[in-house]
């Protein structure tokens, strides 16, 4: 802990802390252009010189490591004129084009320069232009401002594990380049636009639309995975434009997956924006939200309890799940079902949880994933766990189909059986296993979205049994969700009881003609054609698989347009914000429950959201905990039985298009396109 | 004494006979009147009037839609959307002035980096309905290919203060 | 009988042919006078005044009637109708009956009658219920307030006024205006009365509500004052009735004081010039200090316009009174009338 003085302040900081952090923590800001905290140092830009006692010149603050007594000043005329010496350096070749950069308004070297720079140039001889490279559809490129600051190169490297970016050339003649004119081949390919400090890499898709300064920004949770990132809706009028990521260390860190990001663009195309009633003709018709809600509760108050079904969706926030939940009990129907995939969810809570929370994975030191793709399925925790193998050279196995971890992982094949092989020791990776003070499993829906689900569910309870995986505070038992509303559906009880109806019961019902009305909400996962035979009502924001189905349409709200809570894949509570309002006359899915629920004489109980929140704490307290992990305890879950030989699956089929937003993205499209165009010339080399 | 000179002065109306001989005296002075629509004054080359949006000499639309002038309104008339033109460059796609909410301050012009929001000369624009004071980009364009002779003169006569 | 109607007829006929000679020419000299208001004040501003309709502006006022005309009548919901209605045509009709028995030269005058100068003063007193009426028929705070402060100005200088023209009266011995201004062959009471002629100038002043005693209608507190409410054509009479006033005002300071038609001195050439004319003239330069005034000097306060009326004209006039009487009884001059 070596102690120091910054600018005559004391401060003691930790080993291996650079002076730089010193000074932070001094209270003194040092501007910086290279250093970023999740990423190594370069120390390049040299705008973070300080004086430091005894020094002949000024020092690189973020590559110092802080050493004992030593006295740094950040307030000498020496460390002003040397920053403004680096500025000057920095904008000889850096271009006057603010008006057009994107970056203008949020640039740091805009911002610094107002600190350091001079109000005009020495410079008369031409500045250099470099040409600007290719980097996908969604990194838009100009070169000629760069800085060099190789925090994007650093990234690739480091982070996303792809490391496709990097600097040629040397001096003036330096560039950064993907060396191929590829598209960088990464889910987290846009974090380096916010890591640009200068307007080098800017975003493609939001190219010129808007200036920081008319953005409404609103605080939101995204739901395009489990994982729960925190991001920044950034809206004007009634469009969401951007997405930022929002820091939190215990998930998402500050990068966010490229879907978080672009896929916002399918919040504007394919959207339900009025009720739909299917007439005589086989064909939706516009409909007034009167006589939508009139088809709907006379079709409900017309059919049985038994013969009535509720399928949510993977992106429902958990008011409207609870409304529709309410509205079912109400009704006398249990035939309600928040796993559309069939995932054999439920019963103890342990078993549906990423136990070890998503930091813990940084404390793991074997990691046996069954049955998932982290890096498509959840592409921010995907980096933590190869940022544990950077560290650590963490043992990794894979149960499924030969997959790009980014990081070393064994495969063990995708045959069910290894898990006994496993269990028994039998496998090479179980004394890894055995080995590891802090183990950890991660089991996805590739293997639990089976007709054996449980059973395999169940083996894994006996490894993490076997091997330690539950140990005293550490819990290294995951389940990796693919749906974002799944832990709040699951800890609301959106699940069927004994002798009702789950997904796979009611296709079978629809198909043999049982099944009066099924409600989908926002549920587009789903065999659609299965539920035909019932009369359909699809409360949603897209028209997407179920809408196409449906016989009513009631239009909702996405997630950016409604006050919601979702639990991640942890089941850590949080809190999003409604950044626009839904198009046209669609409305926020509660109000449409209870419009209905007015409308059947039933009374659910709460007229406000707040009402609702209310009702919603009674039966699961935990949810007004924001932020917080509600810890399960090791109890016995899963089946036994038979497990058959298919081999373990993917969960997700691809990144980029997973659900109604996505689908509908252009941008998202665009990738997609980018992707295969990519692969196929990889194939044909 | 002083009290009784007063009270005679007051009596004799002598401020009010003073006051008319002043007002008799303007009567007969030459008038200042400019005679408006025949005659005008002369405007400084900084007059702030109607908005125009130049070119240059090519005849491209020089706003590059960086906003600035949006930002600096402060009575919030400015309105652009942009979106990047089919060659790639950064251009507006909407660009509206609502004439009646400018208070004329001459800041989007300040702000501007390429001198392509201006104020005019002119200052006869007078509409007979709201409707044709909410000026579109066709309009201020146009209003820059009419009055750019004007607008050059004035800029280059201002240029070097500026 | 045929005789009879025959010569009530001519006589009927003669009578209407009088009254609109003088009407006529008088509401073209209305419309005149509020050019020459705008443009007097404009020259004394430095301004040119309305010079754009016609030469020299010459059209403004037919410019101003025609759109005026063209407005809509606008009756305010709360009003009394039929009041609201009647007060601007009593107003107008009060400013032109009084010119029945001002005479403009040697027996040109449509009623020569004994008791001229009472029924002028009369008529001329019957304007404070236009104005009440319009007032308190808009209901409207603005309007009743302009109405309640034109009405106790207007009965204020009244009383000032009239002992004015008892000074004049008393060096006459009639009440008939012609003989009014055939006294003054001589010399025009003007000069002899000199104090008083300021004192009546200041009350016509007063009682046609002209600045600097405007405060009926002050602009800046009560926006318009009584006809506030008041629009197009009901406006544009009140409008011409205000003129009329300023012009019968102007009159009657003329007959009671500069001699009425007489020219200045008797002599040659100036006795060449008719009557008419000179009476024209002098109307016409009063006129021009009417508006003279309005360019010079700033509205007066209300406490100030009353102390002025009851404090010292009243008190002013009344002593004057004495001193002319008494002058009169002392040098034996009296007219053979009252002294008798």
């Amino acid at each position: 802990m070596p102690k120091l003085t910054v600018n005559g302040i004391e401060v003691e900081v930790e080993d291996g802390a650079t002076v730089l952090h010193a000074c932070e923590e001094a209270g003194v800001e040092i501007p910086r252009f290279c250093y970023h905290d999740r990423l190594s140092i370069a120390g390049n830009c040299r705008m973070c010189l300080v004086d430091m006692e005894r020094a002949p010149k000024p020092i690189a603050s973020c590559a110092m490591p802080a050493g004992e007594g030593m006295v740094i000043r950040t307030d000498t005329d020496r460390v002003t004129k040397a920053r403004e010496g680096v500025m000057e350096f920095l904008l000889i070749n850096h271009p006057l084009d603010c008006p057009i950069c994107d970056q203008g308004g949020e640039c740091d070297l805009q911002d610094q320069a107002m600190g350091y720079g001079f109000d005009s140039s020495r410079y008369e001889e031409n500045k250099r232009a470099v040409e600007d490279k290719h980097m996908g559809p969604l990194i838009s490129t100009t070169m000629t401002r760069c800085i060099h600051c190789t925090r994007c190169v650093r990234f690739a490297t480091e982070v996303a594990g792809v490391p496709e970016l990097g600097a040629i050339g040397r001096g003036e003649s330096m560039e950064i380049t993907t060396y191929l004119e590829k598209t960088l081949a990464s889910e987290l390919s846009a974090n380096v636009i916010d890591l640009c400090p200068v307007g080098a890499l800017t975003s493609k898709p939001y190219a010129f639309t808007a200036r920081p300064w008319e953005l409404t920004k609103t605080e939101s949770v995204d739901v395009m995975d489990a994982v729960g990132s925190n991001i920044r809706v950034d809206s004007r009028g009634a469009q969401v434009l951007r997405v930022l990521p929002r820091l939190n260390e215990d998930i998402n860190e500050e990068w966010i997956s490229d879907k978080t990001r672009y896929a916002i663009d399918g919040l504007r195309r394919q959207r339900l924006d009025k009720p739909f009633i299917r007439g005589r003709d086989g064909k939706l018709a516009p409909a007034s939200w009167d006589d939508a809600l009139g088809t709907v509760a006379a079709r409900l108050k017309k059919a049985k309890p038994a013969a009535m079904a509720a399928i949510t969706g993977d992106q429902c926030d958990a008011e409207s799940m609870f409304a529709l939940k309410r509205l079912f009990d109400k009704l006398g129907s249990g035939n309600i079902d928040c796993r559309q995939d069939g995932a054999a969810l439920g019963g103890a809570r342990a078993g549906y949880l990423f136990n070890s929370t998503i930091a813990g994975i940084d404390e793991a030191d074997a990691l046996l994933v069954i049955g998932s793709n982290p890096r498509i399925e959840a592409a921010v925790l995907n980096a933590r766990i190869r940022r544990n193998w950077l560290a650590t050279r963490l043992p990794v196995a894979v149960i499924g189909p030969q997959m790009d971890l980014t990081y070393d992982a064994e495969t063990l094949g995708d045959d069910p059986a290894i898990l006994a092989d496993i269990l028994s020791g039998k496998a090479k990776f179980a004394a890894k296993l055995k080995r590891a003070k802090k183990p950890m499993i991660i089991i996805g829906m590739g293997a639990l979205a089976r007709p054996d689900g449980a059973a395999i569910l169940g083996k894994a309870h006996e490894i993490a049994d076997a091997y330690g995986v539950v140990a005293g505070d550490w819990n290294g038992f995951n389940v990796l969700h693919t749906a974002a509303a799944r832990v709040a559906g699951l800890d609301l009880g959106l699940m069927p009881g004994r002798g009702q109806m789950d997904v796979a019961g009611m296709y079978k019902a629809a198909e043999a003609g049982k099944l009066d009305v099924v409600w989908l909400q926002a549920a587009d996962e789903i065999d659609a054609d299965r539920l035909k035979g019932a009369f359909v009502i699809y409360q949603g924001h897209h028209g997407d698989r179920g809408a196409h189905i449906a016989d009513v349409i009631l239009p909702g709200a996405a997630y950016t347009e409604k006050d919601g809570i979702y639990l991640n894949t942890e089941g850590r509570v949080q809190y999003a914000g409604r950044a626009t309002f839904p198009p046209g006359e669609a409305r926020e899915d509660w109000t449409i429950i209870r419009a209905l629920a007015g409308r059947m004489g039933v009374n659910i109980g709460f007229d406000s959201l707040d009402e609702l929140r209310a009702e919603l704490f009674e039966i699961a307290p935990h949810f007004a905990n924001q932020d917080e992990v509600k810890s399960a305890r090791w109890a016995k879950f899963g089946g036994r039985g038979k497990i058959s030989s298919t081999p373990v699956a993917a969960a997700l089929d691809g990144f980029y298009m997973t659900c109604a937003v996505s689908r509908a993205s252009e941008t998202m499209g665009q990738c997609l396109t980018a992707l295969r165009a990519d692969r196929a010339q990889d194939a044909a080399e | 004494m002083r009290a009784m000179i007063d009270s005679l002065r007051s009596f004799l109306l002598l401020e009010l006979g003073k006051g008319l001989f002043l007002t008799l005296k303007y009567f007969f002075r030459p008038k200042v009147t400019i005679n408006y629509p025949y005659e005008k004054g002369s405007l400084s080359p900084r007059f702030r009037g109607e908005h125009a949006l130049r070119r240059y000499p090519n005849g491209e639309e020089r706003c590059i839609a960086c906003k600035l002038c949006e930002a600096v309104c402060p009575a919030q008339a400015i309105t652009i959307e942009a979106e990047p033109r089919d060659d790639g460059s950064r251009r507006t796609t909407r660009y509206d002035i609502d004439m009646t909410k400018c208070i004329y301050c001459g800041f989007c012009e300040e702000a501007c980096p390429v001198d392509a929001i201006v104020e005019g000369p002119n200052f006869e624009f007078a509409t007979e309905t709201r409707e044709e004071l909410y000026y579109d980009k066709d309009k201020l364009l146009a209003n820059g290919d009419r009055w750019e002779t004007e607008i050059a003169r004035n800029l280059a006569a201002d240029a070097r203060w500026r | 009988m045929d005789l009879i109607m025959n010569s009530y007829v001519i006589e009927l006929a003669w009578i209407v042919g009088k009254i609109m000679l003088v009407v006529g020419p008088l509401l073209i000299a209305v419309a005149y006078l509020t050019l020459a208001e705008r443009r007097v004040i404009g020259f004394m501003q430095l301004r040119k005044g309305p010079n754009v309709v016609g030469p020299f502006g010459m059209f403004q006022p037919f410019a101003d009637a025609l759109k005026l005309m063209a407005k809509e009548t606008i009756l305010p919901a709360g009003a009394n109708k039929v009041v609201f209605m009647f007060a601007p045509m009593l107003t107008f009709i009060l400013a032109l009956v009084a010119w029945a028995v001002i005479p403009f030269g040697e027996g040109l005058v449509i009623a020569d009658i004994n008791v001229g100068i009472l029924y002028l003063f009369a008529i001329s007193s019957l304007g404070v219920y236009g104005v009440i009426m319009a007032g308190w028929a808009s209901n409207s705070k603005y309007a009743f307030l302009g109405a309640l402060r034109s009405a106790a100005q207007m009965v204020s200088y009244e009383v000032s006024m009239g002992l004015v023209i008892i000074n004049v009266l008393i060096c006459v011995g009639s009440l008939n205006l012609t003989a009014i201004v055939e006294a003054q062959r001589g010399m025009w009471f003007a000069l002899p009365l000199l104090p008083m002629f300021i004192v009546f100038f200041i009350s016509t002043l007063a009682e046609t509500n002209r600045a600097p005693f405007d405060l009926p209608e002050g602009e800046s507190e009560l926006v318009a004052g009584y006809f506030v409410e008041y629009s197009s054509m009901s406006f544009a009479l009140f409008f011409l009735g205000e003129y009329a006033n300023m012009i019968l005002m102007s009159g009657m300071t003329t007959v009671l004081f500069l001699g009425g038609w007489l020219p200045p001195f008797d002599i040659w050439p100036l006795n060449l010039v008719p009557g008419p004319i000179w009476f024209i003239l002098k109307v016409m330069l009063l006129l021009f200090v009417f508006l003279w005034v309005r360019a010079t000097t700033p509205r007066y306060r209300y406490d100030q316009l009353m102390r002025l009326g009851w404090k010292i004209f009243l008190p002013f006039s009344l002593i004057w009174v004495v001193l002319t009487s008494g002058f009169l009884l002392w040098t034996d001059n009296l007219p053979a009338v009252m002294a008798g």
